[in-house]
């Protein structure tokens, strides 16, 4: 690429910018903290980004089709006790596997059902089932921790020599995931529909299966994700994942995913999520409050936001 | 005479794509002023840009004596520029009225409708464009593109206009409701203010136009009084070379040819039909009709968009389709009206857009290599004009934008087409070439049902005619034998 076309491309694509300012961060950190590249350090990092972008993954495909799903954070939460608790009951790990990764789908499917043929807004089917997962988690376990520790839990704390088996996960999954997105029938479907969901109709797609197929994948890797999560800790609290949500969609966006719909791509999602989760790290390593990263991360999701959609306007309205 | 509106030294770059390489343009207080050119010539870009709907990279104009720079459009309507879009740019949840006068919804001070008086204000607004018969209470959605083009005009109207910029207002209109609008811009010529018409339909600017400005690749080429050009003189001068558009041969119904597609009395429940036909193999049925006569909804019934309340439609690949996703399977292909709303998926590419039909019909993975060697292809035969086959198709022209959703049809390979005004907004020479292909493909046995607002291609195209009026067949015939005036009476049949 020659100079002006680089430039260009890092103008006028979001993961560009962002790619940019993980770059930034990584060597601000690189300097600014002898502890910051030792591979303890660094497996940290990759253990909190993992969770993240594991259900940003489905969280992005929702939002490409011009939907949200509010209701991940909860669904952690749910899949985390379901595993612990299949588990113990049944004295088979692998069916404590299959059972979280079961019950996000079904939350998932009941999604894209209400939201299809019953037609409730996204926003409110999700708001509701946010709800309703995280009452049946408390409800399930009496609002008790439950001891999760067998090796079904290893997918959560095991490491591969340095490297987190949960991090080898949002690997293979991101590339399972950007392949099915830009190679697939059903992939490019969801770029369709979000893009113009009456044209797509027209043209034949499936608009309806389209979006059910969505809201499934997502609630199953949110209950994925809650198996990890409740793996890490050894333990499966039925508020795991708490506010999950937030921190999921702002990874999206921040990848370069349009709100409205149509526009975005997985290897974004994954860079947004890497930025969140160094960020992170930073204030730890830095020993800033907790409470100024919280504001932090809401100031770069409002600035890499900002700035792409300045940059955009010129051309769209 | 002083020049209302004075243009210097125009130009507009999309990247490295020049758009308008330097456009100078005088137009006179009173003045009619045709605006022609090829799809992609660059006519929307420029009058974009003098509504302030676009920046310039360089240039001057000048407008009523002052130097203007718009950055806005609201500047320019205060200014008295009113510029209707060759998409359509009605809020769709909004009423017909509150259209009409959006913005202030004349409540004066309260704030508070009066929903009485704005209706009773919209009434005559519509009724000047030939719109009287759309409630001005109704959803601007639920309304047809056409109805919405004519909205449109009258909200002009209701505006107080110094330049009017219309650009292609009567791609979807029928020649009655364009003549009505003729007559509304030949009343507001005469109180003085200027108009800027753009069109594909040179028949028209014959009718309407003082003076005939032609663009080609962004740069002005001629500029002459209308007396002084010819239908010749003009398309020599948007093509660059002399074209004379070639008479076809009239289409004929084959005969014995295997029937496609039967329907019998079929209705909506809501005002369209009963209606009845039949379509083999190799039929080309033009369906003509006025705005709001129901050709666009009897397309909807075939397709599956809308419900068959009575009457049956047979296939003879299967049962009806109950939706769209299951008309392509059986193999009809659909080019809907209203490209921008039902048609373009505006941020995908334009070859995603031509193969994204045909692709529901392939396996999972997406063919790449015989998907870009697919659109390639059509591009070519179709002529459509774009930087590349991965720009997104929202920042093409109207016209290529209408190319590629006909290449869309054409790529699922179908045995059967169903047209809304495939050549909407479609340049002259690009129409020759629709028209060759829709018959070489009937040659090979695809039936065809289009429906076009325009007689000579009705004529020209259909070897069956069909003519709708108030959701009724009035006219089922052979294209042979048919006149003009046979096909316009049977649209103005009155309503039983
Ligand atoms: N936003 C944009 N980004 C990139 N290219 C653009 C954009 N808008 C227009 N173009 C290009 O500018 C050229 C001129 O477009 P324009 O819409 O002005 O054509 P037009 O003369 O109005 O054609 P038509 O008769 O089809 O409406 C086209 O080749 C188009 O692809
Ligand atoms: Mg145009």
């Amino acid at each position: 690429m020659e100079g002006r076309s680089v430039v260009r491309f890092l103008r006028t694509r979001r993961e560009a910018t962002v790619l940019a300012m993980l770059v930034i961060v990584f060597l601000g950190l690189t300097f600014a903290s002898e502890f910051f590249l030792t591979g303890r350090n660094l497996s940290n990092v990759a253990r909190q980004i993992s969770v993240v972008g594991i259900v940003a993954l489905g969280q992005a495909l929702v939002i490409i089709a011009g939907g949200i799903d509010l209701s991940v954070g909860s669904v952690i939460g749910l899949a985390a006790v379901t595993a612990a608790m299949v588990s113990a009951a049944t004295g088979m790990p692998s069916l404590g596997i299959v059972g979280a990764i079961a019950i996000g789908m079904a939350v998932g499917f009941l999604n894209g059902v209400l939201v299809t043929r019953i037609r409730i807004n996204p926003f409110i089917t999700t708001l509701g089932t946010l709800s309703i997962a995280r009452g049946a988690a408390l409800l399930a376990t009496n609002g008790n921790p439950q001891r999760f520790d067998n090796w079904a839990a290893w997918l959560g704390y095991g490491r591969i020599g340095e490297v987190p088996v949960q991090f080898l996960l949002l690997v293979a999954l991101t590339l399972v995931v950007a392949f099915f997105a830009t190679r697939t029938r059903w992939g490019r479907n969801v770029y369709a529909v979000g893009d113009n969901a009456r044209a797509a109709r027209l043209a034949g797609i499936d608009v309806a299966r389209t979006r059910i197929m969505v809201f499934t994948l997502s609630g199953s890797l949110a209950g994925l994700g809650g198996l990890l999560l409740g793996g890490m800790l050894t333990n499966s609290n039925p508020n795991l994942g708490l506010g999950y949500e937030l921190d999921v969609i702002a990874a999206v966006i921040l990848g370069g995913v349009a709100l409205s719909g149509g526009r975005g791509s997985i290897g974004g999602v994954v860079i947004g999520a890497a930025l969140m989760g160094l960020l992170r790290n930073a204030f730890v390593l830095l020993n800033v409050s907790g409470y100024w990263q919280t504001i932090t991360i809401g100031l770069v999701v409002i600035l890499a936001v900002g700035a792409d959609s300045l940059n955009r306007r010129r051309e769209d309205d | 005479m002083t020049a209302l509106l004075s243009v210097r030294g125009i130009e507009k770059s999309f990247d490295r794509n020049r758009v308008l390489t330097g456009i100078d343009l005088d137009i006179a207080a009173g003045e009619v002023v045709a605006l022609l050119g090829e799809n992609g010539a660059g006519k929307s870009t420029f009058v974009n840009i003098l509504s302030g709907a676009l920046g310039r990279d360089a240039g001057r104009v000048v407008f009523a004596g002052a130097e203007t720079v718009f950055s806005t459009t609201r500047e320019a309507i205060d200014a008295g520029i009113i510029h209707i879009h060759q998409e359509l740019s009605l809020i769709g949840s909004l009423s017909v009225m509150e259209n009409l006068f959006i913005g202030d919804y004349r409540t004066g001070r309260s704030g508070i409708i009066d929903r009485k008086a704005l209706a009773a204000a919209s009434r005559p607004l519509l009724e000047r464009v030939g719109a009287g018969h759309i409630d001005p209470r109704r959803t601007a959605g639920e309304l047809s593109t056409a109805e919405q083009q004519l909205v449109e005009i009258a909200k002009a109207l209701s505006r107080n206009a110094r330049l009017l910029i219309l650009d292609e207002p009567t791609a979807s209109l029928t020649p009655h409701e364009a003549a009505a609008l003729f007559a509304v811009v030949r009343e507001l010529k005469s109180r003085g203010v200027a108009v800027i018409f753009i069109s594909h339909r040179l028949e028209e600017v014959f009718q309407i136009a003082d003076r005939v400005v032609v663009l080609r690749d962004g740069g002005v080429v001629s500029d002459r009084p209308v007396a002084a050009t010819s239908r010749e003189a003009i398309i020599a001068d948007m093509t660059g070379r002399a074209f004379a558009l070639g008479a076809m041969p009239p289409a004929i119904v084959p005969e014995g040819a295997p029937l496609r597609l039967a329907a019998e009395a079929i209705g909506d429940g809501a005002g369209i039909g009963p209606i009845s036909f039949e379509l083999r193999a190799g039929e080309i049925l033009g369906v003509f009709g006025l705005v709001g006569a129901g050709r666009t909804e009897l397309l909807e019934m075939l397709c599956g968009k809308r419900a068959i309340k009575s009457g049956a439609i047979r296939l003879a690949s299967g049962a009806a389709p109950a939706s769209p996703t299951a008309a392509w399977r059986s193999g009809l292909a659909l080019l809907p009206e209203g490209r921008k709303t039902n048609g373009i998926l505006p941020n995908l590419s334009v070859e995603e857009n031509i193969v994204v039909a045909r692709r529901q019909a392939g396996g999972g993975l997406v063919a790449r290599g015989s998907e870009r060697a697919l659109a390639d292809r059509l591009w070519r035969t179709l002529g459509i004009v774009a930087a590349g086959p991965g720009q997104p198709i929202r920042s093409l022209s109207g016209g290529n934008q209408q190319k590629a959703l006909f290449a869309r049809c054409l790529a699922a390979d179908p045995s059967i087409l169903l047209l809304d005004e495939p050549t909407h907004g479609v340049d002259v020479r690009t129409k020759g070439d629709i028209y060759r292909t829709v018959r070489d493909l009937a040659g090979e046995g695809l039936a065809v049902v289009f429906v076009s607002s325009e007689l000579p291609e009705i004529l020209a195209l259909a070897s069956t005619v069909m003519v709708l009026a108030h959701g009724r067949r009035t006219l089922y015939a052979p294209r042979a034998g048919l006149g003009e005036n046979d096909v316009l009476s049977a649209a103005f049949v009155e309503a039983a």
